[in-house]
Parts: C-alpha cells; sequence; structure tokens
C-alpha cells in the first residue's frame, strides 16, 4: 500500500517539476509570421537515407528556396503508419500547416481528410483521390528499365541480384522493367529477387545483398531505400544500380547509374496552387518528358556503348516509339500475358495495369508473393 | 579513496519521491548540455516537449493514444517480472492478441451480431490469443526448464512473420481482397462497424477521445493487483518469486503457477493488441512499418521497471512515457532532427531507470585513512587515487 503511495506521489512530484522547470522558462514567442504558408512532408525514412525520403527532401528544399519568406517548410521523418502517423498530422495541423504531402502509402485516406477539411493531403504512390487529397506518382517504370540496360551490359555472369521492398504492384513492375531493361543488353540474363519487407532497413537489405551474391549475382540492382546494397557490392567489386536518389558517393567505383525522382518540380507547382487558391485534387503520374524520372550520371563501370544503346532507348521512350510494358509480355512460367502490340495502363486492366500487376515476368527468379 | 555501492538497511520514505524526481532534474541538466552543443534553446524544447505531451489542444488525445498499448504491454511484463518470470514476449503476444481478436471481430462483426457482444467476444478471443502463445513458454519453462526469456522472445519474430504472412503474403481471412485499392499496398479488412471499439468523448482541449481500451487497462490494473496483494494465488506467487525454493518446501505448485503466470501475462499483451484492433487501427494491421514499427511489448519492460511492477504506477508511467513520445513527435522537424528525439527520450528513460538504483542502494564515499582504520592494513588493497 505504502510503496504504491509512495510511486504516485513521485510522479506528481516529477510532474510538477516538469512543469516549474517549464514556468522559469520565458515564452517563445512564435517567430515566423503569419503569412508564410506553411507546407510539410512526413517520411517514412530518414530525410537523408540516401533513396527515396532524400529525394523527397531536396524537392522539399527546392520549394523552400524558390518561394523563399512566402513559405515556411518542414519535415517529420521515420513516422510509422498508425498511431505515430495520427499523432504527427494531428500536431502540424495544431501547429497551423496547411497543406502536407505524405511519401508513402497507407499514411493518408480519405478518413483522414475528411477529418481535416481545412487541411490539403498529398499523397505519394496511392490512389486515393477526395476533396482535399490528392496523389501523385510517375513513370519510374521507364528509368528503371533504362538502369536495368546499364546493369544487363554490365553483367558478365547469368544472375543478377534484385533487392526488394516489398511484394507489391509498385515494386513488382519496376522489378519487371528491371529485368526487361537486363534483357535487351543481355539476352537469357536471369534477374533474382530477395524481399526485405520493409521500406528502409539498411541491415536487412546489407543480407538479402549477401544472399543474393552468394547465390551467384554478379551485378546488383535495387528498389529499397537506402544505400547499404551499394555499401556492400562495393566491398564485392561488383557494378550496383541505385534507386530514388544519386547515390555514388556511397559506392564510387560499384556505381552504374539509377533511375531518380525529381519531385520538386511538381512539389513547387502544387504549393504554388495551394496559396493562390486554384489547387485542385487529382492523380498525377509524371514522366521523363516533364522532368519527373530520369538516370543519374553514369558511373565508371557504364561502357560507351551502353551508353549509346540507353540513350538510343530513352529518345524513344521519349517519342512514344518504345514502351517496356508492350505486348508481347510472358510471365514467368512462360504463359503470355498481355498480347503482342497492347500497352499496359497506369490503372485500368486489373492485373495487367501498372498498379495492378502481380506476376513476374520472365527471366525473374522469386516469388511475386514475397 | 574508493566508491562502494551498498544495500540499503531501511529504505526511508522520501527516497522514493526524492529519487525519481532528482533523476529527472538530473535527465534534464545532461539533455540541455546536449541541446545546446546542437544549437537548440533547452528551455524553449523542454517547453516545446511538455504543450505537445500535455498541455496543447489535442495533445492529451494523442497521448492517450501512445499511451494505451504501453499500459497494456506494461502491465503484462509487470505481472510476470514480479514472479521472476521474464516473459520478453510481450510483443509476439500483441500481435497474436490482434490477431485472434480481429477474427472474432470480422467473424461476428460480419454476421450482424449486437456491437456489445462482437467487443465483448473480441476481447475474449484477444485474451486468448496473447495467453495461448505465451503459454508456448509457459510449458517448456514449467516442464523443461527452457528459459522464457529465449523462448518468449524468439517467438516474437515469428509472431511478426505471421502478421506479415496474413496481410502481405496471403490472401488471408484478414486482409483486404475487395477493391482496386487493395491490389495496390496490402492491407487489413476493415472491422464491421459494430467491432470497432467506442470511446468517451471529453469536451476539454478540443475533445478528448478516452479509448476503451485505456479504461480497460485500468480494470486489469486493479484486478491484477487485487489478485496478487488479496488472493492466496497472489500471495504463493509472491513467495515463489522471492524464493523459490522456500515456496516449493511449502507445498506450493511451481509448475501450476509457471503457467498460469505466463498465461496472465501473454493475455494482458493480447488485450492491448486487440485494443489496437478495435480502438484505433480498425483493421488488423500486418504492416512491417505500422504496429510492428512501433515496438510497444518492448517498450513495456521499461514502463514495469520504472513502475517497480505496481500496476498502479504502471498506468501511470505508461501515460507519461506516452506523452514523452506523442511529444517526440511533434518536436522533431527540419530543425530539430529525430535521432536528438530519441537522444533526450533516452537519457530522460535512462536516468529514471538508474535513479532506481538509489532508492535500494547507497554509494559511499570511502576514505583510504577510515578504511584503514576500519580494516587490517593487510585487506586494504593499493588503489589508484
Amino acid at each position: 500500500m505504502t510503496r504504491r503511495k509512495l510511486a504516485l506521489a513521485a510522479a506528481a512530484f516529477v510532474i510538477a517539476g516538469a512543469a516549474a522547470v517549464l514556468a522559469l522558462g520565458t515564452s517563445p514567442g512564435r517567430a515566423k509570421s503569419n503569412a508564410a504558408f506553411k507546407v510539410a512532408w512526413i517520411y517514412v525514412g530518414p530525410h537523408n537515407d540516401g533513396g527515396w525520403s532524400q529525394a523527397h527532401d531536396e524537392g522539399r528544399q527546392y520549394v523552400q528556396k524558390m518561394l523563399g519568406s512566402k513559405v515556411q517548410t518542414t519535415y517529420k521523418e521515420n513516422i510509422a503508419v498508425g498511431a505515430q502517423l495520427q499523432q504527427t498530422v494531428a500536431s502540424l495541423v495544431s501547429q497551423g500547416y496547411k497543406m502536407i504531402f505524405g511519401t508513402s502509402y497507407g499514411f493518408f485516406d480519405k478518413a483522414l481528410a475528411a477529418k481535416y477539411p481545412n487541411v490539403l493531403f498529398e499523397q505519394a504512390t496511392g490512389t486515393d483521390v477526395a476533396k482535399n487529397l490528392a496523389e501523385y506518382f510517375g513513370r519510374a517504370e521507364d528509368t528503371v528499365f533504362l538502369s536495368g540496360m546499364a546493369a544487363g551490359a554490365a553483367a558478365k555472369c547469368n544472375t543478377i541480384g534484385y533487392v526488394v521492398a516489398y511484394p507489391i504492384p509498385e515494386v513488382i513492375r519496376h522489378a519487371n522493367a528491371f529485368a526487361l531493361g537486363a534483357q535487351v543488353m543481355h539476352p537469357g540474363v536471369k534477374v533474382r529477387l530477395v524481399w526485405t519487407n520493409s521500406w528502409f532497413d539498411p541491415a536487412k537489405e546489407k543480407k538479402a545483398a549477401q544472399s543474393l551474391v552468394a547465390a551467384g549475382a554478379c551485378v546488383l540492382g535495387q528498389n529499397v531505400d537506402s544505400p547499404a546494397t551499394g555499401q556492400y557490392a562495393e566491398s564485392q567489386h561488383i557494378p550496383w544500380v541505385g534507386y530514388d536518389s544519386d547515390a555514388s558517393k556511397f559506392a564510387p567505383k560499384s556505381w552504374l547509374t539509377a533511375s531518380v525522382y525529381n519531385w520538386g518540380l511538381y512539389y513547387l507547382r502544387r504549393v504554388k496552387a495551394a496559396m493562390n487558391g486554384t489547387w485542385k485534387p487529382g492523380f498525377y503520374y509524371g514522366t521523363i518528358n516533364d522532368g519527373f524520372t530520369k538516370l543519374a550520371p553514369y558511373g565508371p563501370g557504364v561502357s560507351a556503348k551502353a551508353k549509346a544503346a540507353i540513350a538510343k532507348k530513352e529518345k524513344q521512350l521519349e517519342n512514344g516509339s518504345w514502351y517496356e510494358f508492350q505486348g508481347p509480355l510472358y510471365d514467368q512460367s512462360g504463359k503470355l500475358r498481355v498480347k503482342k502490340g497492347v500497352r499496359m495502363q497506369v490503372l485500368k486492366g486489373g492485373t495487367n495495369s501498372l498498379y495492378g500487376m502481380n506476376w513476374l515476368v520472365k527471366g525473374v527468379i522469386g516469388s511475386p508473393k514475397g | 579513496m574508493r566508491v562502494t555501492v551498498e544495500r540499503r538497511l531501511r529504505q526511508p520514505r522520501w527516497l522514493a519521491v526524492a529519487v525519481p524526481a532528482g533523476s529527472l532534474v538530473f535527465a534534464f541538466g545532461v539533455a540541455a548540455i546536449v541541446l545546446v552543443a546542437t544549437g537548440h534553446d533547452p528551455v524553449s524544447s523542454y517547453r516545446q516537449l511538455f504543450d505537445a505531451a500535455f498541455v496543447s489542444t489535442g495533445s492529451l488525445d494523442q497521448t492517450l493514444i501512445a499511451a494505451t498499448p504501453l499500459a497494456f504491454t506494461g502491465l503484462a511484463a509487470a505481472a510476470a517480472f514480479r514472479m521472476r518470470i521474464f516473459n520478453i514476449g510481450a510483443e509476439g503476444q500483441l500481435y497474436m492478441g490482434a490477431i485472434t481478436g480481429a477474427a472474432a471481430g470480422l467473424y461476428l462483426g460480419g454476421r450482424g451480431g449486437p456491437s456489445a457482444f462482437v467487443i465483448a467476444a473480441m476481447v475474449v478471443a484477444g485474451c486468448a490469443g496473447g495467453a495461448a502463445w505465451a503459454s508456448i513458454s509457459g510449458v517448456f519453462r514449467a516442464f523443461f526448464g527452457t528459459s522464457e526469456i529465449l523462448t518468449s522472445l524468439m517467438l516474437n519474430y515469428v509472431a511478426g512473420y505471421v502478421l506479415t504472412y496474413l496481410i502481405f503474403q496471403s490472401e488471408s481471412y484478414w486482409r483486404q481482397t475487395k477493391g482496386f485499392n487493395a491490389t495496390v499496398f496490402p492491407t487489413g479488412k476493415p472491422l464491421p462497424s459494430s467491432a470497432v471499439w467506442p470511446g468517451l468523448t471529453v469536451h476539454a482541449q478540443g475533445g478528448i477521445v478516452l479509448p476503451l481500451g485505456a479504461g480497460l487497462a485500468v480494470l486489469a490494473a486493479v484486478v491484477l493487483w487485487a489478485l496478487y496483494r488479496r488472493t492466496r494465488f497472489g500471495f504463493e506467487v509472491q513467495v515463489l518469486g522471492d524464493s523459490a525454493g522456500a515456496a516449493r518446501y511449502a507445498g506450493v505448485r511451481t509448475r501450476r503457477k509457471i503457467l498460469a503466470v505466463m498465461a496472465i501475462s501473454g493475455a494482458i499483451a493480447g488485450l492491448g493488441g486487440v485494443s489496437q484492433d478495435g480502438d484505433f487501427r480498425h483493421a488488423l494491421d500486418g504492416d512491417p512499418n505500422g504496429l510492428q514499427k512501433q515496438a510497444y511489448g518492448y517498450s513495456g519492460i521499461v514502463v514495469a521497471a520504472l513502475g517497480r511492477y505496481n500496476p498502479f504506477a504502471v498506468v501511470l508511467i505508461a501515460f507519461l512515457i506516452g506523452g514523452l513520445d506523442n511529444a517526440g513527435n511533434t518536436l522533431q522537424g527540419a530543425d530539430f532532427p529525430s535521432g536528438l528525439v530519441g537522444v533526450i527520450q533516452g537519457i530522460i528513460l535512462f536516468s529514471a531507470l538508474g535513479g532506481e538504483l538509489l532508492v535500494r542502494h547507497r554509494v559511499r564515499v570511502v576514505r583510504r585513512a577510515s578504511a584503514v582504520a576500519a580494516a587490517p592494513p593487510a585487506a586494504a588493497p593499493e588503489a589508484s587515487p
């Protein structure tokens, strides 16, 4: 009994003490003027992860630089879906943030948007659109295809390893595009997958890379957020294709290239629209032509021949005379999935759409179920 | 001169108050050095921390969301640790409770049962799921003497993989399979409205919702306290915890007690899992970046230790740590890295736990002269100053 009372008293004392400490301080007056439009970004990993979240944060900094004192931006990093996300959104709204970009799937849905009708939400990689909720992403598969060509050209053996996050259509279509690109330069090459079931987990990613090399891979690629795969590739002196950001500094010798995003152009356009009242919800799917996605600068391991072949395909992608997801496309078992001449759509077509793809193309080793 | 740590013969009452308070002041002092070194104003940072946890609009609402699961996992750890059964598996038991509880909610709610019945069934199923998972470690400990620390810890990973499997790698009963969204990213099937737990809204601070789970956690604390303080079972468990040999000699059935304590601990953790379904997520969350990244089960061990295994203190500590957690999300941003938030939270928890040593022990600085006087010179080693 007494111990309980004492514990309670102790806790009460602690609270009182904390309150006293805080009361002693001077009020930290709001430094920024109310005129600045407040925009926040929420990241699934660290803002400097060397990949996905970093690419978004470069977009945020671009917005801040272009609009200067007219906007006030911030970010929240390492946010998990669920309670933590709810808390983060609630605190941003109460601090007066009027526009929030969520850069991972599952962050926002219609229910959350309805809870804060005066805040504009934008989510990357999703499909939920509501009065104050927009979705955005883009054709990274085109540039992932081109980066796959670089991997195929550099492969001296018959297996390329690809470290992948979740067994979902987004990752599956990137793995497929990567494999199709590799096969252009290196007919018959196999792309072997290892799933990490996480967007950002350097330790797991390194282990996946190790197991791929142990299984005979002589080139590595990835669709995860950290450069851990590249660091392992560097230590093994084998070429590496990154994803999301230019991560050449993590593996200067192994670096080939990567499909990278330029989120800043979209962010600037949307923030400006929100500020002058012309913002509308929608589903944006950026392209190479928009400047939304491109290839990062090449590393030392890309041959002149490969560069020329990639440049040629890039031209064809830009003018529409080539598309990697145009039939005939066969799945792992050799079954014809997309008929000759048919082009896959983004949302329409069920499992034969970019957002619904749940099967792997011929030449990929691994299960599309993880 | 030597520094010795020795057990206190008596524990003065004031210490139980002074030590936590002193630890906190110490922690804020150390953290202030870190803050100043990284170019932040400590006073305004602390003020923001406190505001975001307990004062500003909606803060208590969010703090309760963070605190509720910690109260369950804290109680789960406290229930077992009292008997010196080290159940490290609240994490996995919470997942299992979430799985079985969601199954009950989806099945019974889908058949249109009355809400009170569905929710009661979810509670029972969640407790049963957690208890069953914990009992695996319990059986191995009771009958084969296998360390429950290792088995319960490893079963956490198994439970995590089961959770991932149910949502990501199979089209299980728990997974949403209808609609286009279901193909974009796998999610749990939403619970029918009769399986969503009600909350009591308090009209203060812009609306505070007291989740049903928070009420159940307090109820669990009361039951646990009564069980350990007011029943023969509880007495026997205490004796077993203090001296297993003496208890056996007195005829306490050790195996049964181990099984029962593990099951109780697991049931409370499982209740925390089903509260995640019913109160907050309204579906089974199988995302490794969701429920699994929160690590409620492991945090619960810290909560239990800080609460000195006292059920009521555990609930209170869960509330405070929930506040700290919640405030961390508010504090971090472009000018305040999340790593720094973690450092400050770590310093506070570490100091609070470290201070506990001083409640039961005292540190004595023994001067060489007095040491010489107290003991013959041969016994005093030449210590470097």
